[in-house]
């Protein structure tokens, strides 16, 4: 035991002699993502990791560390431990519970690190949550899917996992538009997981059963999926649906004419957040500090809309990228520094 | 198990070979010192005190998981719904903690109810698979989506904080020493006198050889049932863990936990087939996997390798356990 104690007081010593070497420019931090299973998250750390090597050109060396891997909550608990043993400044996680990092997070404030989440919000008070707001995402979608079929009509909602914080709070946005609108009926809501396949399973299955509806809100890939469907039925033209933002799907819905329009969640917040923390992480204090959300923490990004008036623009940007790269849009380190003091 | 005492072959062994008999658990234990050596060699900080001790708090609800799964596996059955039952007796402790109001003894009834929500589904799987003779892959992953979907009714969507009390005591120290380390010395006794109890026995017989067992006179509905209780009784015990690390309530956290603890078991050199294993080695097998995804990280694999490095050295550690468990094993 001892032997421990000694090791460890060596260790904290040693920290406290290298913190202090190194120039206040370098910072390290670590990015935590507990789900690989879309190219989504890969594209997320990709332009994170461009985000910290922009910082090179204002003198600022942002030394990224990632973990990245398929693990349950006490695995992501346990990648924030491996990184407060790293001695890193700060971390920026896309948590896989909203609520379960409440502890692990303290002890990494008492630490001294500074903790981002980013996509999905935390309830910890220690952290704060830099991402766009899941609502405001439903919301979206549902209003611009009420106002193309002029306040009227049937509708049917494909969602993702029943129980998911994301989930809920996109299916509470696209509740709280259609209230406003009371000829608009929602005859059928499923979850399809965030899962094509089951996306586009579900949509064959409410064409069955609904052959008379006139829009679908339906979430990120799915929405791929459940057009397809769309399409094999011959119904392309009689339903309008919400879409995605991947290139494969916008390059469809230009050829195809579709009547869609996607909220874009971008992949790129990450790399917003590193901005941020960066900015934090030299001092600067935010003019708005981040109160919003549910928790009182978030610190909300604008969220682009994507819908036949501007698909070409999006193509554009996607132009000679591969098909499953999502449109993103990001905080330059200019939009980040206009947000601080 | 029972044969390796009364066979004359093994007594002549050598001394490796009688050493592994008696302690089969020999090979994962190499393992976990080797991976605990390589943490400290790439991140000397992942081998402090504090660094233990945390690896400890995170990993004693997979170690407990792995645990309830040991005991359905010595009998040849499996349990895909442990994951689930931890979920759900995690958000049931959770609202009847907030409910009572977070106080000492609201803790301790919510954890007694917890400890009986974890029997029950324990004995719904034993009813199912023993008593009904479905499938045991099949039908606990039924009933994982049924427990599942109970988790989901009582509590849906996550959130819900655990009481001060209950994580800052799980996470906090008693005398000087941190709170995980006598969970593990009591999680030591319990496991000891389990061992010694005529059903650690019964359920290995069972799973040796199901119709031999019958026919000597053992009463294998009720001994798979019972090991089928006994898994619950750990679930419960790990969801009571996973609210001490997380504190807080969320109806899918176990979810991803099933096929791990089935892991490490394998991994702690129990037989899938049933008829052999310890519970001491499928703690070190959890604490393998929570080893290896952190010695993958210091070691500075890139991001994108991550996850291909780490099946790859759960296949390794596998495969050597294999290795070294034949030279032991009938």
């Amino acid at each position: 035991m001892t032997k421990f104690i000694a090791f460890a007081l060596g260790t904290v010593a040693s920290l406290v002699v290298s913190a202090s070497v190194v120039n206040a420019e370098t910072f390290k931090i670590g990015l935590s993502n507990g789900w690989v299973g879309s190219e989504w998250r890969t594209q997320m750390i990709d332009e994170a990791k461009e985000a910290a090597a922009k910082w090179k050109d204002k003198g600022v060396d942002v030394e990224v560390s990632v973990q990245s891997a398929n693990v349950d909550v006490p695995g992501q608990i346990a990648h924030i431990r491996n990184f407060i043993a790293e001695g890193v400044n700060a971390i920026i996680v896309n948590p896989n519970s909203p609520t379960a990092f409440d502890p692990i997070f303290a002890q990494a404030k008492e630490a001294g690190i500074l903790v981002i989440a980013t996509d999905a919000e935390v309830s910890s008070p220690d952290a704060i949550y830099v991402g766009i707001d899941q609502t405001a995402w439903g919301a979206a979608g549902a209003k611009w899917l009420a106002e193309t079929l002029d306040g009227k009509g049937k509708v049917v909602a494909i969602n993702g996992v029943a129980g998911h914080p994301a989930n809920e709070m996109r299916v509470a946005g696209y509740k709280s538009v259609f209230k406003d609108f009371p000829d608009i009926q929602i005859v059928n809501e499923v979850n399809a997981n965030w899962d094509q396949a089951q996306g586009q399973q579900s949509m064959q299955n409410i064409l069955a059963t609904y052959p008379d509806i006139n829009g679908v809100v339906v979430q990120d890939g799915m929405a791929a999926g459940a057009w397809k469907s769309i399409t094999d039925a011959g119904k392309k033209d009689q339903i309008a649906a919400t879409g995605e933002i991947r290139k494969d799907f916008i390059d469809l819905w230009i050829k195809e004419k579709l009547n869609s329009g996607a909220t874009v969640n971008p992949p790129g917040v990450m790399a917003s957040a590193l901005n941020v923390a960066v900015l934090m992480l030299q001092g600067k204090e935010l003019k708005e500090p981040a109160k919003a959300g549910q928790y009182g923490n978030a610190l909300y990004l604008p969220i682009p809309f994507i819908d036949s008036k501007n698909v070409e623009e999006a193509a554009k940007q996607l132009e000679g990228k591969p098909g499953y790269y999502s449109y993103t849009s990001s905080l330059t380190i200019e939009d980040a520094e206009a947000l601080f003091k | 198990m029972a044969e390796i005492a009364t066979s004359p072959t093994y007594r002549r062994a050598g001394g490796l070979r009688r050493l592994l008999e008696r302690y089969p658990f020999l090979p994962a234990l190499a393992i976990v010192l080797v991976l605990l050596a390589l943490n400290g060699i790439f991140s000397p900080n992942s081998l402090s005190y504090r660094s233990l001790t945390g690896l400890l708090s995170t990993y004693m609800a997979l170690i407990l998981l792995a645990i309830a799964q040991t005991y359905v596996v010595y009998a040849g059955d499996i349990d895909l719904s442990a994951g689930s039952i931890l979920s759900l007796v995690n958000v049931a402790i959770i609202v009847l903690m907030e409910r009572w109001g977070g106080g000492a003894g609201a803790v301790l009834l919510a954890l007694a109810i917890g400890l009986l929500l974890g029997l029950a589904c324990g004995l719904v799987n034993g009813l199912v698979v023993a008593a009904l003779r479905l499938q045991a892959i099949v039908a606990t992953f039924a009933t994982s989506i049924f427990f599942t979907g109970l988790a989901l009714y009582i509590l849906p969507v996550a959130g819900t904080p655990a009481p001060t009390i209950f994580w800052r005591t799980y996470g906090g120290r008693l005398l000087g020493l941190p709170f995980v380390f006598y969970i593990l010395v009591g999680l030591v006794v319990l496991l000891a006198v389990l061992s010694r109890t005529r059903l650690a026995t019964q359920l290995l017989a069972v799973g040796d050889d199901q119709q031999a067992a019958y026919q000597t006179g053992l009463p294998v509905v009720a001994i798979r049932i019972r090991g089928y209780l006994l898994c619950g009784l750990f679930s419960a015990l790990a969801a009571f863990c996973i609210t001490g690390d997380t504190a807080s309530g969320d109806p899918l956290v176990g979810g991803k936990m099933t096929l791990f603890s089935v892991a490490a078991v394998v991994l702690g050199g129990s037989a899938l087939s049933g008829g052999w294993g310890t519970v001491v080695g499928s703690l070190l097998g959890a604490l393998t996997i929570g080893l290896i995804s952190s010695v993958v990280f210091f070691m500075g694999t890139p991001s994108e390798w991550q996850n291909f490095v780490q099946g790859l050295a759960i296949l390794v550690v596998l495969m050597a356990g294999v290795l070294a468990g034949r030279r032991a094993r009938p």
